[in-house]
């Protein structure tokens, strides 16, 4: 089985726009949380998201409403991350070689709420011309794969919080199995109303800020940006002489099978995705030194994790660094895990780790080192990053120093 | 060595029948399950013909519990996934939900329920609403649901990637078998039809008869092909790993043994390579099967009846099988079950193996004026055969071109 290799970057997200910014603002514990400014909420108690700012539209888009959509972002980030890998010219290659994985988790809402917004008797004639606009959530790998000339499979990946690393781990397949030598992998969401309302009603969502395992912890804020990682072959990556940021050893997936929106209480799901990556990824549970967590700043999704965490690392839980930067992009949901992904690989190259901000309170329910308030610099050669979705949908990465 | 993947069990959710054995008596019998269209009011609109599931009564599959929080294409695929379970004979228990998987393919599987929410959100006061208003609207939800009713542990996944959607599904169901990662996938496609979906199709002119003339009819490879006939449904297989399926005393109902999948470089593709490409999916699918084109016995193909997307496939046969293509038997189910999107794979998978079980070839109907351009061996009529192995086309006209190879049980 081939090994294989991340070697191209890109990241959209609420603290920075771009690989430099954004990991500049993540080490030093920039908060990417401010007012709500896409849609009205004086309707809502919660006012406040991790929006992208002073995003700047890529040419490829033709008009407003058809950049309304998870494209704007994952387009810019997945340019990025290609041309980071030096892959952006492949005249000569197999194309059908190259392939492109992509999860969201409500892609292809936020322009049907755009064009509502705009004509809200739309919906009662069948929306006419409305509709017609707006895109099913593949037209992201049909954009991409197109404009960038790749030939190979394509999917997008719609498993709420854990498309991002469903996306990666279908990818990491493919080329194990020899059938890709590239494959352009990661997760985009543009907040939709829709899924702020939902988050908001089960009143998941925190009025001022997240602050993962901390004692007064009040739930997520929503968040939206796009992560987009370029993954190969190590011989194809050896060949041309890439530059390589990680190794991608392994992911584990599973599944709850207990509810439609509250995990299992003793995480038996996260356990189970955890231990799985581990053993896929041949590593040890003493290997792994960072743990990029899922920490949504939920009351239960916390303590779960939590407990998971000690069932799986057994006496090293406590020593290993447990951060979420959920606490500073918010969750960006589908692109969440992809976005984490990137970062994990940042953590591994820059030997740093970033923090758990707005940490002030110890939860004696949750008492590992989260790597409060401060980055850190560690040698860092081992990740393993957790995502946990709705439905129990669990898919956990690891990622280590090549 | 790789691990083989054997189906065990079907369930069919569609618009020729709840169940296998009424979806194949209908479909094997030239039955078309193609009428008005009576769930939306398209008064307004040229084209009212569509495929619709009638009958269904999900109840007597999954209870009531919950059942009035469950939306149309929740309640298809449950009730789906239960009778493929019960037809595999396969009770999942603690042992086995922990290498039992999910894997389902869809277009934009909820997205009408989604939108509805949201034009409450926009009308009312959207903190009012109550959270069971959007526990059943993702796009995902509906496998969701399945995971958490048939104790479904090893993951889940929802798989969209246009009208190609379960066929990928189900490739990856394939894969993630032949590599022991799991040992038993419900893998299929779901689809609904909605006046959403409706009008997206209607204002890019998709649609049979959408440019005014013609009968609206579906008439894959026929000269007077207009466009697709919107359809829906939901087909699951219990796809098992082949030793455990044997150990188990399982029946089988045959082995899916390819897959492959190209892109074809977009919207804007020249015929030329589309057919290229369509071509170059095949040839990997029958390359992945081990096989050759000599031994492909039956193709089960896309053709929706599309005018462009009909022309793509029947040149890229052409070219792949050369004079085999002319002995070759084509058929598409579409003629009668209309174009059911991302469930379309799925959809042609379960007439691809009950055609080897029956050694039947259901007739490809209203196939009557031959189109020289598309000059293929179509079965107009119910042609009784015994199938080895089948080839399964499923393209989109956005690039995706998946293909599976499904054969007979040695």
């Amino acid at each position: 089985m081939p090994r294989v290799v991340v070697t191209g970057l890109g990241l959209v997200i609420a603290n920075g726009i771009g690989v430099t910014n954004a990991w500049d603002s993540l080490i030093n514990g920039k908060d990417g949380t401010a007012e709500l400014k896409s849609f009205d909420t004086s309707q809502y108690k919660v006012h406040r998201a991790c929006e992208v700012k002073d995003f700047k539209l890529d040419t490829v888009f033709e008009n407003e409403t058809t950049a309304n959509t998870i494209h704007k972002y994952t387009y810019t980030a997945a340019r990025e991350a290609l041309e980071d890998s030096g892959l952006s010219d492949i005249a000569g290659s197999d194309r059908e070689r190259f392939g492109v994985a992509v999860g969201t988790l409500a892609g292809e809402l936020p322009p049907f709420e755009y064009l509502l917004r705009k004509a809200p008797d739309d919906k009662a004639n069948g929306f006419d011309m409305g509709v017609a606009l707006t895109y099913p959530p593949s037209s992201i790998t049909t954009l991409l794969s197109e404009d960038f000339g790749f030939e190979g499979p394509n999917m997008v990946s719609l498993n709420a919080c854990s498309s991002g690393n469903h996306a990666i781990a279908w990818a990491l397949d493919l080329l194990y199995e020899g059938k890709v030598d590239v494959m352009l992998v990661g997760g985009g969401e543009l907040i939709p109303q829709t899924e702020f309302t939902h988050f908001h009603n089960l009143k998941a969502l925190a009025p001022e800020k997240c602050q993962p395992f901390d004692k007064d912890r009040k739930g997520l804020v929503i968040g939206e940006g796009a992560g987009i990682m370029m993954i190969e072959t190590l011989d194809f990556a050896s060949k041309r002489d890439a530059n390589i940021y990680a190794e991608l050893k392994g992911y584990g997936m599973s599944c709850d099978g207990h509810h439609m929106t509250a995990p299992h209480p003793e995480g038996a799901g996260a356990i189970m995705a955890m231990t799985k990556a581990l053993s896929m990824a041949r590593v040890s549970y003493e290997d792994v030194d960072y743990i990029n967590a899922h920490g949504t700043g939920t009351p239960l999704n916390d303590i779960m994790e939590t407990l998971s965490i000690k069932s799986v690392f057994k006496e090293r839980a406590n020593e290993i660094p447990v951060s979420s930067i959920k606490s500073m992009i918010g969750h960006t949901m589908g692109a969440a895990s992809a976005i984490e992904s990137v970062v994990s690989c940042l953590s591994i190259k820059n030997s740093a780790i970033p923090p758990t901000i707005h940490y002030k309170t110890p939860d004696p329910q949750c008492d590992l080192d989260y790597v409060p308030n401060e980055g850190r610099e560690m040698k860092v050669n081992c990740v393993l990053n957790n995502s946990f979705a709705f439905g129990g949908n669990n898919v956990t990465n690891i990622f280590s120093k090549f | 060595m790789n691990k083989k993947a054997v189906v065990t069990g079907i369930g069919v959710v569609s618009p020729l029948g709840i169940g296998h054995q009424d979806f194949w008596k209908n479909l094997a019998s030239g039955n078309s399950g193609i009428a008005p269209m009576e769930c939306l009011d398209l008064s307004k609109y040229e084209c009212k013909n569509g495929a619709e599931v009638k009958g269904l009564n999900p109840e007597e599959f999954l209870g009531r519990k919950g059942m009035r929080y469950l939306n149309k294409g929740t309640k298809f695929l449950g009730s789906s996934v239960k009778m493929a379970l019960d037809d595999a004979n396969l009770e999942i228990d603690d042992e086995l939900s922990n290498q039992t998987g999910i894997l389902i393919g869809s277009s934009l599987g909820n997205f009408s329920q989604t939108t509805d929410y949201f034009h409450d959100i926009a009308r009312e006061n959207p903190s009012g609403l109550s959270p069971m208003q959007s526990y059943d609207v993702a796009l995902n939800s509906s496998i969701n649901y399945a995971s958490v009713v048939f104790k479904i542990k090893n993951f889940a996944r929802t798989i969209s990637s246009g009208f190609t959607s379960s066929t990928d599904a189900i490739g990856n169901a394939l894969k993630l078998i032949q590599n022991g990662l799991t040992k038993v996938v419900i893998a299929g496609g779901i689809e609904q039809i909605s006046l959403d979906l409706y009008m997206i199709f209607y204002m890019r002119k998709m649609l049979a008869r959408a440019n005014g003339t013609g009968s609206e009819i579906s008439m894959p490879f026929d000269k007077r092909r207009n466009g697709f006939i919107m359809s829906e449904g939901s087909y699951v297989f219990v796809m098992e790993d082949h030793d455990y399926a044997l150990s188990r005393g399982a029946r089988i109902y045959g082995e899916v043994s390819g897959y492959g999948s190209v892109f074809a470089g977009g919207r804007n593709s020249d015929i030329g390579k589309r057919v290229e490409k369509a071509g170059n999916a095949m040839k990997l699918c029958i390359d992945d099967a081990g096989l050759s084109t000599g031994d492909i016995d039956l193709i089960n193909a896309n053709g929706n009846s599309g005018k462009l997307s009909d022309l793509i496939e029947a040149k890229a046969i052409k070219e792949l099988f050369g004079e085999e293509s002319e002995n070759i038997p084509v058929h598409t189910v579409k003629s009668a079950l209309g174009e059911s999107y991302g469930a379309s794979g799925a959809m042609q998978t379960a007439s691809a193996l009950l055609s080897i079980n029956n050694g039947l070839v259901p007739p490809t109907i209203n196939y009557e004026e031959k189109d020289p351009e598309c000059n293929l061996n179509v079965v107009n009529e119910r042609l009784e055969k015994e199938v080895n192995t089948v080839l399964i086309n499923s393209f989109d006209l956005s690039g995706n071109n998946s293909c599976l190879i499904v054969k007979k049980h040695e």
